[in-house]
């Protein structure tokens, strides 16, 4: 039993990281490897407090790590692994160190919030505009005229405008954008465009015109409309 | 026999000393213009050899949409910035393709001035964030070069205070160009007849995306130059190691048959915000904290060692 455990640890270590790495990316976005590290960290933390339960299960777990550590008892390939594991730790400290330190050319992290909390007004409003084939027809129009040049006359974000901004327009037909949102919110955002935004939205990055400015609101409920039906998706509502 | 507490601890404290190891920064999935630090003066001429030091970085472009008067496509599809400094002064260069060379042709640099954070379309206000002011370096090539500011539409002025030159030169020289292209086509079933979604009665359009590889004749190359820092404080400062935003704007001042000029004004080719890192001159200290860490861990390890040695179970 004693090195069965720690080989079950280091087995359930290597799943997690396989899972974590190439299992998730099949069902939804990679994760960021700094995530996956503090996730195997939580793990091998987990690990240790079911390790150390009892007596029993502490020496399975970690005799054979102390005995491998003092040495004893050990030889052969073993012997040498020790050697070059004992080594090897200090040196990776001060490579992390150091490269923690060098400067970097990489730009910052930014953590953008793709979808901010709305400013009250615009909680919770309902289109006023009926939802008829005309009215949904016109907002075709006015979409292609005024947002198919970056948002894609498909609705995916593949305008041909669309190419030098940073971030890029959204795609609609993608299930984490207004399939998510509701007509109201929506409504905001192509009213008071990206400068409407707030700090975490990054305002001073967004490329979305402040349509209020060339656009009624009737115009603006038809291309809500219409970006729903264009993308094959329903607004999310309260019920 | 069993493990004492002791060991426990021990086990716990080895798990952080080696977690510790696990944490590491997050990947920005940014590009970055990177200025290389080199010695000498910096290239003020678009074909000095020097530029060949600095790496090149492409940025795609986009008709200026964000505001009226906007544009459906533009004849810059993208551009390529180099930059250099001396820790004293710092150019950038811009590379893009223009089969004219034409009186208004132009190109803009533009930076956020101060802390506060200003939007990428002059620096216009934003409704939940006071934004901040717009350092834009402007050239034409029949005008050269003008140091400007601007915080919102209609504000753009030149300074008073001019830092920043400017020189440009077109080549009647074949470049490669890269951009997306896109063909939208009514699907239609094998009878010729439009396919129509079953749900709303619209034709099916079909979209097809693939970047294209265009041979142009005409390359225009702009070099900006400025000291890093001024005593003008309308002017964007730059710090070595830091991390401030560019952006870009072209314009292409072929006239049309109608004598109207192909793009002018807030008719242009743009970018948003990207970041651009002057690389900062070398600090050997950063050897002698690595060299710290190492005696240090290897002192960890060897108590951790003792103390395991000393409590070993047999």
């Amino acid at each position: 039993m004693g090195s069965s455990l720690t080989i079950k640890g280091g087995v359930l270590l290597v799943a997690v990281f396989l899972v974590l790495k190439f299992g998730l990316p099949l069902f939804t976005a990679p994760l960021p490897m700094s995530l996956i590290w503090l996730y195997l960290f939580l793990t091998t933390i987990g690990i240790v407090v079911f390790g150390t339960l009892s007596g029993h299960s502490t020496e399975a777990l970690l005799g054979p790590i102390f005995r491998f550590l003092s040495g004893e008892g050990i030889g052969g390939a073993t012997k040498f692994a020790r050697v070059a594991v004992l080594v090897l730790f200090p040196l990776l400290v001060g490579w992390q160190t150091y490269s923690g330190l060098v400067p970097s050319s990489e730009p910052p992290s930014e953590n953008r919030t793709i979808h901010p909390a709305p400013p009250g007004e615009f909680v919770g409003l309902a289109n006023p505009v009926a939802n008829t084939p005309e009215n949904v027809m016109q907002g075709k129009g006015f979409f292609s005229a005024f947002c198919s040049p970056c948002h894609g006359a498909k609705f995916n974000g593949n305008g041909p405008a669309s190419d030098g901004f940073n971030p890029p327009p959204a795609n609609f037909v993608d299930a984490g954008t207004i399939a998510q949102l509701q007509e109201s919110y929506l409504f905001w955002r192509i009213k008071k465009g990206g400068v409407g935004l707030p700090v975490e939205g990054h305002p001073w990055k967004s490329a979305m015109p402040r349509w209020e400015v060339e656009l009624s609101d009737d115009m603006i409920w038809k291309i809500i409309m219409a970006e729903y039906a264009g993308s094959g998706h329903k607004p999310r509502t309260w019920e | 026999m069993m493990m004492s507490h002791r060991h426990a601890l021990l086990t716990v404290a080895l798990v952080f000393s080696f977690g510790w190891l696990f944490v590491v920064p997050v990947f920005a999935e940014d590009v970055a213009v990177r200025v290389k630090l080199i010695q000498g003066e910096v290239p003020t001429d678009p074909l000095s050899a020097d530029w060949n030091k600095a790496p090149s970085t492409e940025f795609p472009m986009s008709p200026q949409v964000h505001w009226q008067q906007r544009i459906g496509s533009v004849t810059v599809k993208s551009i390529k910035v180099r930059c250099l400094h001396n820790n004293k002064q710092i150019a950038f260069m811009l590379e893009y393709a223009d089969p004219t060379q034409d009186p208004a042709d132009a190109a803009a640099l533009e930076f956020m001035v101060g802390e506060k954070k200003a939007h990428f379309a002059h620096g216009q206000p934003m409704a939940q964030v006071q934004g901040g002011p717009v350092n834009i370096w402007y050239w034409r090539n029949n005008t050269g070069a003008a140091d400007m500011s601007a915080m919102g539409f209609g504000t753009l002025k030149k300074q008073a205070q001019q830092d920043i030159q400017a020189k440009g030169i077109w080549k009647d020289e074949k470049t490669k160009i890269k951009f997306k292209e896109r063909k939208l086509s009514l699907r239609k079933d094998p009878k010729g007849e439009l396919v129509k979604d079953p749900k709303t009665g619209d034709p099916v359009v079909d979209e097809e995306t693939k970047v294209v590889e265009q041979e142009v004749t005409g390359v225009w190359r702009v070099v900006f130059t400025r000291t890093l820092t001024t005593t003008d404080k309308e002017d964007a400062q730059f710090q070595p190691g830091t991390f401030p935003n560019i952006a870009f704007a072209v314009w292409d001042g072929h006239k049309s048959d109608t004598g109207d000029l192909k793009e002018s004004g807030s008719q242009k080719a743009v970018t948003s915000w990207w970041y651009f890192n002057a690389e900062p001159p070398a600090d050997y200290s950063i050897y002698l904290y690595g060299l710290v860490a190492v005696v240090l861990a290897a002192g960890v390890e060897f108590v951790i060692i003792r103390k395991v040695q000393k409590g070993s179970p047999t």
